[in-house]
């Protein structure tokens, strides 16, 4: 179209238009060409009026307000209500433009007629026209910094139980793992990589203005390393839509908790016009996606005797040591088993969803309700998960100026949970791995065998033993809006986030070897959070095209954690799990209330030229209890700008190009996730000496704490082309944090162990890339969506006197090194299996040169510094647990009343550290090992990678010893979500009375493509830096799921 | 006009937040305290002090062993791990008893209290005099282990309260510290309570308790007629007298003994290792030697109490859990770790006395042994020859008479190394030969931590 137009008018002003010319480029040439024709139009004078309607293409209504303009000028006019307009045109040759939210524009030119009518076509890419941003909203259009948005329409697709997984593959940049399968458990959310070196890598959670915990309150005994989901509070279902702030331009406003990136969800409010009911069910099932294999009792018994010879030929033995004969004597009644513990333990499991929603409203009140009920059952025997949610929305204009509302939302949740983390006997995922499985169930006589030599019954830990979470919890925000003058708003509000939490745990005697030895623990946990928000936004024109808008505010949040525990052992009875009935209350009593607050300041101020040339800056000041007095205050600047370069006129020839814009942005956040009391230090009390209450100082105090900084710069290109059809989204970042707050291990002779101090630099690097592209546009739809997230942690530096050996040793498995990122594996290299005694040609020791020399069957370990003394010397970098890149690939079918989601989550280049494989294949006592123990060493000469078992294992082979044997591909591709679904034509329907009949299937989790051995490549053992760790967590399962979308 | 009023309420709501909360930032913990806020009431004090005691709880749980019999000869181990490291004198920069941080975590809280306390009372207040008596005492006792286990070390007396302070401290001299123990000590014994009234008399420092601890300060620094100076102020106190032989196990076994002037508290929630050093089934860590089985004078009534002589190889040490306690129970050990008792002060005196020598010390030094013999159920003897005759001279009948009354008591190693007797009495053992060796080494972690800090000659 537009190259029609270069041929007619090629007799532009040339004079006028010589600076651009004069840049010399051929690739303008066209774009000169496009820019003359609306010149050359407005130089003739042939003044006529036209008119016409505007209507919806799909379903032929007026559309009134969209808005028409003279291209190339700023004169334009409205429709009415009606649709029709009226418009002076000055000439034949003049091009109209149509533009309206949520329809793609149209330039029609007007040639001869005086009568032009349009039917607008919806735009796809449009939907998401405005996006929220820190305390406010903008236009998509108008963004100058990298922001992450997903819509109700895309968590429709995919029905999720929590609002962290519908963030899952689906914006470029955010890497989410569930940190296990267990229904509600813990997710670990990654916006641009860690930048971090305490725990804080978490983003800040603002629900609708409200900034809300997020942190796991869990607190019973700490075995469950990864915790709980907060967010499994929210009901996905009420989500209008999830914004994900990435960079500082975006996040700066947020300040202290900024540095993290911001996820911000908004939830469905009532809009004008008659009630809508909506009524959501669904119904699914779920399983393992797999068992891994274990040795069958008749391989089980032959591993053992090997053990038992191999230890023989370590000590040389004259008189070969017997095994423990009952354990291998298949016809002992008590050891004649051959049970798969996996196929008792795992099981099919049912969930069910029902949500009723009620919206509606005119125009001086508007509400949203909705109610919902989860039922879930987890794959692991005798695990359930519950939630009951409530939600009421409502705005209410009570003057002309003044709008009022509040939102309030009450979630119930009943968590039982089974214990699936951790190492050791208590361990389920784990424990019954190793379990013999020459173990019956029961008794000869059909009694349950509960405890037996060393090995509790897994039935009965998963049965009979407490695990229950309870949490209610009340959100709840109330705002006053008040239009003072035209452009000038003041918003206050008054938000809480309020949840009690009961935790029951309880191990009968019948899982005890000690005779009538059970215990229990109950803590109570309540945390009240309350913020205070209040702001001022102005937004003004000055002249037709500079467009100024400025924000001012205040705010004050509070924090109390309160948390009451007991512990009790010898209860009377199994039967009285709550604590009167225990004989002793142990003194692990807990009784501890926690505080914080912060203050803050913050402003905005946004410039825009016409849409072309757009500038941001923002600042915080924030304040924290959690610094010295000195250092209280922290200012966090940003600073963003855009340049809409297709509005530029050597962009007009670019025909492909509907919309271009590159953004620059630099700002800083920060991070204040360290305890609440260390600056100022702390002495606890329960330091007691007999029944005398002691105290003493613990915590080292250091006033000279500030925050942490992180800075970001931003350089992002947004395109659209080929009328929308094509939508690109590119952002190039670096990310550097400096003065990191980080707990040094400093000399014991201090009296303590650690000091918190700033410290050192991490960085991030990373670009993200997203692409929408519709590929067919008619009666059959298809819709692709890419994205994906590279990203390049590093330590850059730490203080020389916080080494040890040059590095930070970081849990069992990782160290920090400076070069190196987070998530570095730390161990020793395993190069094979000694053939025979005699391969080990340098007579190679373990532990020390007087050590035992290895032997044929014996690992081979890399001898790093060749002093053929395998120690702590030869440990090295093993593997990288953070991935290169990450992402999604969405396509959306749909033909008539059918539609068809296929949604592919990828995750590519990260190293996971399998301590699951290494305790299941180290001989311990009579552990069962995997089916790879087949492939073992058996005698000299044998050529194989598996080690001979050795009983004790007294080099050290597999316990406790880190090593790449146990280093793994986490890579993985996975079919993440089909849904299929089918809308009811509204014709059948609506005779009874139901507007939109929707019926779907989903099959989540259905394919994983990857290389790890273990139940599922996606896995967090531990919250925190020891990044990708499988201690055993609760496996992944693959579920079908029915549903049913009614509204009335 | 309405508008007016509103704009000015919105105004005046805000600046109202704004003043209010400039308060709001100040959190102080509300369930425990503030480093440096903490010392306020009379009360603060006495908890602060419990707190030094409560860390003493963990450092003798297992290390009054390892440190006091753990590489002597009285002991054998068919344990492998930090026992046989040490018996074998194979020690290396992580071996466990090397690791000094519980003794100066109780340091530490000992310079808290003796940095804050004097800020609760008046000057010249007697129990705040008397609360920093106990904090000093408990400080000398930490770091006469610092300078008995490790020789010269990092000294620190002040406590850290900020950031800015110098943590990477490097060794002061032994004797140094040793000087500031006898200070610390001679200040407890000047101020700290003379009696409780209560078995508090036997877990907290009293006068007797510090003279008691500055007595083998003494012996170990060979300043015999300071040590036969401050024993008798213990001998003479009346809240000391030796128990009947009969109840000679409940010294250990029930706790809280007349004759006990010292020992760290433990009960059923507050535990320690005796249990795993001594007494559980085929595990225990520690049995008797051979050697001192049999050196064992016939007919001593103690054996009896110490280990069951009935099986040539007994699996256990009876002499805290008690007699004939089964030892298939795991039930952490309860039983106070005695760490000075009169018969200890007593031998000291006879030691000391013997060291100044002439006739009346001589005898008053039988006389203090031949009392315990008595007790014991052995023949006293009735001139210095008679010892002589038995253990070829009167230190050696001592040092022999320590090494059963107070076996495994954590003295017998600190016994033959400032009697010079360790490298002569181990080295048939296990080879010990060195003068450096006698000291442990720093342990790593502490080396990690610490550029300042310089392992032991021996070890590096």
């Amino acid at each position: 179209m537009k190259k029609k137009q270069a041929n007619v008018i090629f007799r532009s002003d040339w004079g006028r238009k010589k600076p651009i010319l004069l840049s010399g480029l051929v690739i303008m040439l066209t774009a000169v060409m496009t820019f003359s024709a609306a010149a050359s139009a407005s130089l003739t004078l042939q003044q006529k009026k036209v008119t016409g309607m505007v209507t919806d293409a799909t379903s032929g209504e007026a559309l009134p307000g969209v808005t028409i303009v003279i291209r190339g000028t700023t004169t334009g006019v409205a429709s009415n209500p009606d649709g029709s307009y009226s418009i002076d045109v000055p000439s034949n040759s003049t091009v109209l433009q149509f533009t309206s939210v949520g329809y793609a524009s149209q330039e029609v030119t007007v040639g001869s007629r005086t009568v032009i009518n349009v039917a607008m076509q919806s735009d796809v890419t449009m939907i998401e026209e405005l996006v929220v941003v820190g305390y406010g909203f903008k236009k998509k259009r108008d963004l100058t910094g990298s922001i992450s948005s997903i819509s109700a329409a895309s968590l429709e697709n995919a029905p999720v139980k929590d609002v962290l997984s519908a963030l899952q593959g689906r914006a470029s940049g955010v890497v989410v793992t569930s940190n296990s399968g267990a229904p509600g458990d813990g997710i670990t959310v990654r916006v641009r990589g860690y930048s971090s070196l305490n725990s804080g890598n978490d983003p800040l959670y603002v629900i609708d203005g409200v900034p809300v915990e997020s942190t796991s309150l869990t607190s019973l005994n700490g075995y469950d390393q990864h915790g709980l989901n907060p967010l499994a509070d929210i009901n996905p279902g009420d989500i209008e839509s999830i914004e994900v702030l990435k960079d500082a331009a975006s996040t700066a406003i947020y300040g202290s908790r900024a540095a993290n990136g911001v996820v911000l969800i908004t939830t469905r409010r009532g809009k004008e016009g008659k009630a809508t009911v909506t009524l959501n069910y669904f119904s699914g099932i779920s399983e393992i996606t797999r068992h891994l294999g274990v040795l069958n009792a008749q391989q089980w018994r032959q591993v053992i005797i090997d053990t038992y010879k191999n230890l023989d030929r370590y000590n040389n033995a004259t008189t070969p040591s017997e095994p423990h004969w009952t354990a291998i004597d298949s016809l002992n009644p008590m050891n004649n088993g051959d049970v798969d513990w996996q196929s008792v333990m795992y099981r099919k499991a049912w969930q069910h969803q029902v949500e009723l929603g009620v919206q509606g409203g005119n125009e001086s009140a508007k509400y949203a309700f909705s109610t919902s009920y989860l039922d879930q059952d987890g794959i692991f025997l005798a695990s359930n998960y519950k939630r009951i949610t409530s939600r009421l929305n409502t705005d209410f204009k009570v003057s002309d100026r003044i709008t009022i509302g509040q939102n309030i939302s009450f979630t119930n949740g009943k968590n039982n949970r089974i214990n699936a983390g951790g190492t050791g006997n208590l361990s389920l995922v784990q424990s019954i791995l190793v379990r013999p499985p020459i173990y019956s169930l029961t008794y000869p006589d059909g009694s349950p065998i509960n405890y037996f030599n060393g090995k509790r019954n897994p039935v009965a830990m998963a049965e009979e033993c407490t695990h229950l979470n309870v949490t209610n919890r009340v959100i709840g925000n109330q705002y006053l809006e008040y239009d003072i003058m035209k452009g000038l708003m003041f918003r206050t509000s008054l938000s809480i986030d309020y949840i009690t939490m009961k935790e029951d745990e309880f191990y009968p005697t019948t899982v005890d070897y000690r005779a009538g030895y059970n215990w229990g623990a109950v803590r109570a946990i309540t945390n009240m959070t309350w913020a205070n928000e209040n702001y001022l936004t102005y937004n003004t024109r000055l002249g037709e095209s500079h467009e100024i808008s400025a924000m001012a505010g205040f705010s004050m949040q509070d924090w109390k954690l309160e948390t009451t525990g007991l512990d009790g052992l010898y209860f009377v009875s199994d039967n009285i799990r709550t604590l009167n009935g225990a004989g002793t209350i142990s003194n692990q009593a807990v009784n501890r209330t926690d505080e914080h607050s912060m203050m803050s300041f913050f402003g905005r101020v946004t410039y825009n030229y016409k849409g072309k040339y757009l500038a941001e800056a923002n600042l915080r000041a924030d304040g924290s209890s959690r610094f010295g007095a000195e250092n209280r205050f922290g200012y966090f600047p940003s600073a963003s700008a855009a340049w809409r370069f297709s509005d530029e006129s050597f962009a007009d020839g670019l025909g492909f190009l509907t919309d271009g814009k590159l953004r620059l942005s630099i700002g800083q956040g920060g991070n204040e996730s360290i305890p609440n009391y260390v600056s100022g230090g702390e002495f606890s009390i329960g330091t007691n000496y007999l029944t005398y209450s002691g105290a003493a100082p613990t915590v080292m105090p250091n006033q000279a704490l500030k925050w942490e900084v992180t800075t970001q710069y931003n350089l992002g290109i947004d395109l659209s082309m080929f009328n929308n059809r094509v939508s690109f989204i590119g952002d190039f970042y670096i990310k550097n944090t400096s003065d990191l707050l980080f707990a040094v291990p400093i000399p014991e002779t201090t009296g303590f162990g650690y000091l918190t101090q700033n410290i050192g630099d991490i960085s991030n690097k990373g670009m993200e890339f997203s692409v929408i592209t519709h590929n067919i546009d008619n009666e059959f739809q298809w819709t692709t969506s890419l994205n994906i997230g590279f990203n390049k942690n590093m330590v850059v530096d730490l203080p020389d006197d916080v080494l040890t050996n040059g590095y930070i040793q970081n849990g069992t498995y990782h160290i920090l090194q400076e070069g190196k990122p987070i998530g570095t594996f730390y161990g020793w290299k395993f190069l094979g299996v000694y053939s025979r005694d005699e391969d080990n040609v340098n007579d190679v020791r373990f532990g020390s040169s007087a050590g035992k020399p290895f032997i044929g069957g014996d690992p081979i370990w890399d001898d790093l510094n060749n002093d053929n003394v395998i120690n702590d010397e030869d440990k090295q970098i093993i593997g990288d647990a953070q991935p290169i890149f990450a992402g999604g690939l969405n396509n959306d079918f749909s033909y008539k009343n059918f539609s068809l989601n296929v949604f592919l989550q990828f995750c590519y280049g990260n190293d996971i550290y399998s301590n699951l494989n290494s305790m299941r294949n180290w001989v311990f006592a009579y552990n069962n090992v995997s089916t790879d123990a087949l492939n073992r060493w058996r005698e000299q000469g044998d050529v194989t990678d598996y080690p001979a078992p050795v009983r004790n294992d007294p080099k050290r082979n597999e316990y406790l010893r880190v090593s790449d044997r146990w280093v793994e591909d986490g890579s993985y591709m996975r079919l993440k979500n089909v849904t299929l679904s089918y809308t009811i034509p509204s014709a059948l329907t609506t005779r009874a009375g139901i507007s939109r009949l929707r019926a779907y299937v989903t099959g989540q989790n259905l394919l994983t493509f990857t290389h790890y051995t273990g139940y599922d490549p996606e896995v967090n053992s531990y919250s925190g830096l020891q990044v990708g760790v499988d201690d055993g967590a609760y496996p992944q399962s693959r579920t079908i799921i029915f549903g049913l979308n009614m509204e009335f | 006009m309405k508008l007016k009023y509103l704009k000015t309420a919105i105004a005046v709501i805000v600046m109202l937040q704004v003043t209010a909360c400039t308060d709001i930032l100040d959190k102080d913990p509300v369930s425990s305290f503030s480093a440096s806020g903490f010392y306020k009431t009379t009360a603060d004090a006495q908890s602060g002090v419990y707190g030094i005691y409560d860390a003493a709880q963990s450092v003798f749980s297992y290390n009054f062993c390892y440190w006091g019999e753990g590489r002597a000869d009285n002991v054998q181990t068919a344990q492998t791990g930090e026992s046989l490291t040490l018996l074998s004198n194979n020690m290396t920069a992580t071996a466990s008893s090397a690791d000094w941080s519980a003794l100066y975590r109780m340091i530490s809280r000992a310079n808290y209290a003796i940095r804050y306390i004097p800020d609760v009372y008046e000057e010249d207040n007697a129990t705040g005099k008397q609360l920093i008596g106990q904090a000093r005492a408990l400080r000398a006792l930490a770091y006469f282990y610092v300078a008995r286990v490790w020789g010269d070390a990092p000294f620190i007396t002040e406590p850290y309260t900020s950031g800015d302070q110098d943590i990477f401290i490097s060794k002061s001299g032994k004797e140094v510290i040793l000087d500031q123990v006898e200070e610390d000590l001679k200040y407890a014994a000047a101020n700290c309570v003379d009696k409780f009234n209560s078995n508090n008399d036997r877990i907290m420092f009293t006068k007797g308790s510090a003279n008691a601890l500055l007595t083998q300060v003494y012996m170990w620094r060979h300043k015999y007629s300071e040590a036969v100076a401050s024993s008798a102020l213990v001998m003479s106190n009346s809240l000391y007298s030796l128990v009947a032989i009969a109840d000679w196990g409940k010294i250990f076994s029930a706790s809280y003994s007349k004759e006990s002037i010292f020992e760290v508290g433990y009960n059923d929630t507050e535990t320690n290792g005796l249990r795993i050093l001594y007494a559980i089934g085929s595990y225990a860590i520690y049995t008797p030697s051979v050697k001192w089985k049999e050196s064992i004078e016939e007919g001593d009534l103690r054996e009896d109490f110490v280990y069951d002589m009935v099986p040539a190889d007994p699996k256990a040490i009876w002499k805290y859990l008690g007699r004939g306690e089964s030892d298939e129970v795991a039930t952490p050990a309860k039983q106070n770790i005695v760490l000075t008792r009169l018969a200890d002060i007593m031998l000291l005196r006879a030691e000391a006395l013997n060291k100044i020598g002439g006739e009346a010390n001589k005898t008053e030094a039988l006389s203090l042994l031949n009392t315990i013999r008595v007790r014991a159920g052995l023949v006293p003897f009735d001139t210095e020859a008679d010892a002589i005759a038995m253990y070829g001279d009167l230190e050696s009948a001592i040092l022999h008479e320590r090494s059963v009354e107070l076996c495994f008591e954590g003295h017998r190693w600190f016994d033959l190394v400032r009697t010079g007797r360790a490298i002569s009495t181990m080295g048939p053992i296990n080879g010990l030969s060195s003068e450096a060796n006698l000291e442990w080494p720093v342990h790593q972690n502490s080396l990690n931590k610490n550029p300042n800090l310089a392992q032991n000659p021996f070890y590096n």
